[in-house]
């Protein structure tokens, strides 16, 4: 059972000219008592990776993607996103790094409800001190990019749970990452819709992003190069898909 | 992030709730009006004192007994002050001229077949009326049976009175004497800076004949002429050492020390000391009701953080995503402690105006010139915002610290 752990985690803690290496992550949590949501976990996502994790709830899957994201900070280990060690970084590092080296796509979507499709694509943008109309035309380009060029000025409540997907996927390539991190992506959007933004993401890996995604839905992860399992704060197994290409 | 971003983000949450927002903001909105309300009041009641006090009236220094251990405007107007007094003062270094003023009872005034029914007429030098102060017609000589008339009284009978017109007083015991009016003015020298005095229809007589209050001098031993009060016209250049010498000739050897109550204080003021007088008590007005205003600027800071706080509650799911897509703590911060000033200045832009609407009806009601306090408006204005800003701190500060995970998760 550990054996694919073992060999991966080595593998990769030697290549540390991956855009993710996370290595020997550990995060504890106190609720009453401690809890071991990862374990010494390891990793490396190479550039233009797209890889999938899959693992039932409580598995400690969010909460690696909230390592690797920046959003939390490991009790043990080390981080490094793109060359910068988030684990160490300060709170005001890592909302830099959030903000130009990562980009968020969530399962609820988490648009601003007063800001419109433009203004919510543009608000990284906005902390990453850019003008007003350099922002503008590149939210315009990249809602265009993901089809919506005909609903720049809509808030989220007028669009459609895929289209709202879809201008958080704008949003998130607003500051041409190193990294898209999606948490169940297609979780709150029905099978045709979710297809379409797998699509979008087969199309951001065809152009070499790199891509982490998390699903329990196995149809999901099958769109990725590999699929982490992960279970009980530890990588049960790694499998690898690109062989079938 | 740019400051207009983090504004534009507040003005939309403002938007989003107008009635919260308008709820909020009316606390700093009566503190703000209530402030500028009686600064813009009292400046114009001020000004209005000022203007009567004016450069013709500098050298002025008004005598009157005013009750002991009295801050207010109590006066004792009785005629105290003699001929003897009058000649004595006249004799202090630096002053050009004395005008006693008293008052004649009469019942009624007769115009053609008109009666107006009034209680008096003052009595006074002819050099109380300049002749800057002549509207038409010459000012009345002592000793003969003349009057003037303010344009007031004037216009008082349905046929205008004209220099040469003919009035009738009716004394109180029922005599009716007929004079000449020479002249109609527009004020007299000397009169005390309480401007309403001016504004009513009066009739004015020379002390001789008319004068008819009389005592006997302690100090010159004979009866003479005494009025209840004085005007000394000095040279403005030496009405300080004047004011001095006149007091100290009040306290000491006058008649009018020995003919008056030992509580009544004889006083010698000048018109910076009236323009004081009223400033004081425009001040402790001022003062008690900024008290007021800052009462209602506490209760409405309180009132802003506290909707800051559930603005906060509220939008925690915002600030998670704000963090996540690169939002800094100072970020946070800054766009609910805008949020915050918004709603402060909110209440100043709303407060001011009704400060001086309010300014206007009681300046208009007060029959005083509206005069505009700018130093307080401003103040009132920095002061909303500063309020705000210091009631959004708080609530700026959690929202700063909220846990990005936590928030996202918030439903």
């Amino acid at each position: 059972m550990s054996e694919p752990t073992t060999t991966a985690a080595a593998a990769d803690t030697t290549a540390t000219d991956g855009t993710v290496v996370v290595d020997a992550v550990s995060k504890h949590y106190t609720v009453g008592e401690e809890v071991t949501a990862l374990d010494k976990v390891s990793l490396t996502l190479e550039e233009g990776s797209y890889t999938a994790i899959m693992g039932p709830s409580g598995s400690g899957k969010s909460t690696l993607l909230n390592l690797i994201g920046g959003l939390d900070t490991p009790s043990a280990g080390t981080v490094t996103v793109a060359g910068e060690d988030v684990s160490t970084a300060g709170e005001d590092e890592r909302a830099a790094i959030r903000g130009t080296t990562i980009g968020f796509v969530f399962q609820t979507f988490n648009l601003m409800p007063r800001l419109s499709a433009i203004e919510n694509v543009a608000l990284p943008l906005v902390f990453d001190g850019w003008s007003k109309a350099d922002r503008q035309e590149r939210a315009i380009e990249l809602l265009a990019d993901v089809g919506l060029a005909d609903r720049t000025e809509h808030v989220p409540s007028e669009l459609s749970g895929g289209q709202r997907q879809r201008v958080a996927i704008a949003r998130a390539l607003a500051p041409d990452p190193a990294l898209i991190l999606a948490d169940e992506p297609t979780g709150n959007v029905d099978t045709e819709t979710g297809s379409a933004i797998l699509d979008i993401f087969d199309e951001l890996h065809a152009r070499g992003n790199t891509l982490l995604l998390v699903t329990h839905e196995r149809h999901v992860a099958e769109r990725a190069d590999r699929i982490i399992h992960v279970e009980d704060g530890e990588i049960h197994s790694i499998e690898s898909l690109t062989g079938e290409a | 992030m740019d400051g207009r971003e983090a504004i534009s983000i507040a003005v939309r949450s403002v938007r989003a709730h107008k009635l919260r927002s308008a709820l909020t903001v009316i606390g700093i909105v009566i503190g703000i009006a209530s402030v500028v309300t009686f600064a813009t009041f009292g400046a114009s009641v001020q000004a209005e004192i000022v203007g009567d006090i004016g450069d013709s009236n500098a050298g002025n220094i008004y005598v009157f007994g005013t009750p002991a251990e009295d801050e207010g405007f109590d006066r004792v107007f009785q005629p105290v002050f003699t001929a003897s007094d009058v000649s004595a003062l006249g004799q202090i270094e630096g002053v050009n001229a004395v005008i006693p003023r008293g008052v004649l009872q009469i019942s009624s005034v007769q115009a053609g077949n008109q009666t107006l029914a009034r209680q008096q007429i003052t009595t006074t030098t002819p050099e109380s009326i300049t002749p800057d102060s002549v509207v038409s017609g010459t000012t009345f000589t002592s000793g003969n049976d003349e009057v003037v008339v303010n344009e007031r009284m004037a216009s008082a009978f349905s046929e205008n009175l004209t220099a040469g017109s003919t009035l009738t007083i009716v004394r109180s015991d029922g005599t009716a004497q007929p004079v000449t009016v020479t002249g109609v003015i527009n004020g007299t020298r000397g009169e005390l800076p309480i401007s309403d005095f001016a504004r009513q229809p009066r009739i004015y007589a020379p002390i001789d004949p008319f004068h008819e209050s009389i005592v006997e001098s302690p100090s010159a031993g004979v009866r003479q002429r005494a009025f209840p009060q004085v005007t000394v016209v000095t040279d403005p250049r030496e009405i300080t050492a004047a004011k001095t010498a006149i007091s100290d000739y009040l306290r000491t050897d006058s008649d009018a020390r020995q003919l008056s109550a030992t509580d009544t204080e004889l006083v010698a003021r000048s018109g910076s000391d009236f323009v004081d007088e009223i400033s004081d008590v425009i001040q402790q007005i001022t003062r008690f009701v900024t008290g007021i205003g800052v009462i209602s600027l506490v209760v409405g800071a309180i009132g802003i953080a506290n909707v800051m706080l559930v603005s906060v509650t509220e939008r925690t799911r915002e600030i998670g995503i704000m963090k996540a897509v690169g939002a800094r703590n100072r970020d946070v911060m800054g766009i609910f402690v805008i949020e915050a000033a918004l709603l402060g200045t909110l209440g100043s832009l709303l407060g001011v105006p009704l400060g001086l609407l309010v300014g206007v009806l009681a300046a208009d009601y007060a029959a005083v010139t509206f005069a505009l306090a700018v130093d307080w408006i401003v103040l009132a204005v920095i002061v909303g915002i500063l309020v705000g800003i210091l009631a959004g701190l708080y609530p700026a500060w959690r929202a700063a610290r909220i846990d990005p995970i936590d928030a996202l998760r918030h439903e």
